[in-house]
């Protein structure tokens, strides 16, 4: 049961981190060229999306064995957990600019501005978005689920995220900015890499000692090690600006 | 065309920030593999430990590089 919570609650989180990214094209186009063509962009993305994660989802877990789809779906979770959290660390200690969805929604807008005629425009805009960022909920959904037995949980974690966070734009009418999508990310990256690492030794035969609850140790050691990257960022030599 | 090579990009993307710090991840993973045969559990521990310190590597290095950019004076 907290196996299962646990994989509904990473999956929920990062693809919440996603959905806010795609909702910000498509209320970008939505509110400046109208809402018929960037939804049927956004529902057609959602429908290929979902093919993926059925097709592929299925054909993994059914065909390639336990312990070699946990090495492999280990080692890409923890590649895409170190890739987040490795920007997260950056952000953090100011090194890189934070993700401000209120910037890339008037860039998105801006971009419409001179886009004249047809509704394509807005309907590939939103397709492709949704297409992108949907990528990595699906395969956060995969990696998160398809190892542990947990693929219904994390389907659920990732179709609840997106629909609170349709809702909430819908509500809102604008971009989701005060999601603390940044501070989301690095809890994310965290989980995923703390995940990855876990079902990557499992594949190797490792067996972890109080099983599920060593991802909590590893969680631990991954955080740890981020706040020290920070800290080493921060502490620059004599001369150099605080960028943060 | 293009929105295939961005969706393929986009997958690339999604496990490589920096393709030798990839590298050295698999490195670290496929001696871990080796090891955890061999030794067991002690291998784990320092697989797990030469992981979390390469992303402190990487990160502070890629962080104090930028920092640098950002103010060439210092």
């Amino acid at each position: 049961m907290g196996q299962q919570l646990f994989i509904f609650g990473a999956a929920f989180l990062g693809s919440a981190v996603e959905s806010t990214e795609a909702l910000t094209i498509v209320l970008a186009v939505g509110l400046t060229r109208g809402w018929r063509a960037p939804l049927l962009g956004a529902g057609a993305a959602v429908v290929i999306l979902a093919v993926l994660v059925l097709a592929f989802g299925q054909l993994i877990v059914t065909t390639i064995p336990d312990s070699a789809l946990k090495l492999v779906v280990g080692t890409l979770l923890l590649l895409f957990g170190l890739r987040w959290l490795h920007k997260a660390v950056l952000r953090s200690a100011g090194a890189e600019a934070l993700h401000d969805e209120e910037h890339a929604y008037k860039q998105t807008v801006t971009q419409l501005s001179g886009a004249a005629g047809t509704d394509w425009v807005g309907f590939v805009l939103a397709l492709k978005g949704v297409f992108l960022e949907g990528l990595e909920v699906v395969f956060i959904v995969i990696g998160v689920g398809g190892t542990g037995h947990g693929f219904p949980a994390a389907i659920a974690g990732g179709v609840v995220a997106a629909l609170v966070v349709a809702a909430a734009g819908f509500a809102v009418r604008r971009p989701l900015a005060r999601v603390p999508e940044n501070t989301l990310k690095y809890a994310v990256g965290v989980i995923l890499t703390s995940l990855g690492t876990f079902w990557a030794a499992e594949g190797m035969g490792v067996e972890w000692p109080l099983d599920f609850v060593s991802i909590a140790g590893l969680a631990v050691t991954y955080f740890v090690a981020s706040r020290l990257a920070v800290g080493l960022i921060r502490r620059r030599p004599r001369g150099q600006a605080v960028a943060a | 065309m293009s929105f295939l090579s961005a969706a393929v990009r986009q997958v690339v993307g999604l496990f490589v920030r920096d393709w030798l710090q990839s590298a050295v991840v698999l490195v670290i993973l496929g001696a871990g593999w080796f090891a955890v045969a061999r030794v067991g559990a002690p291998a784990v521990a320092v697989m797990v430990l030469l992981l979390a310190g390469q992303l402190v590597w990487f990160a502070s290095v890629e962080g104090r590089s930028s920092a640098g950019e950002a103010n060439p004076s210092g």
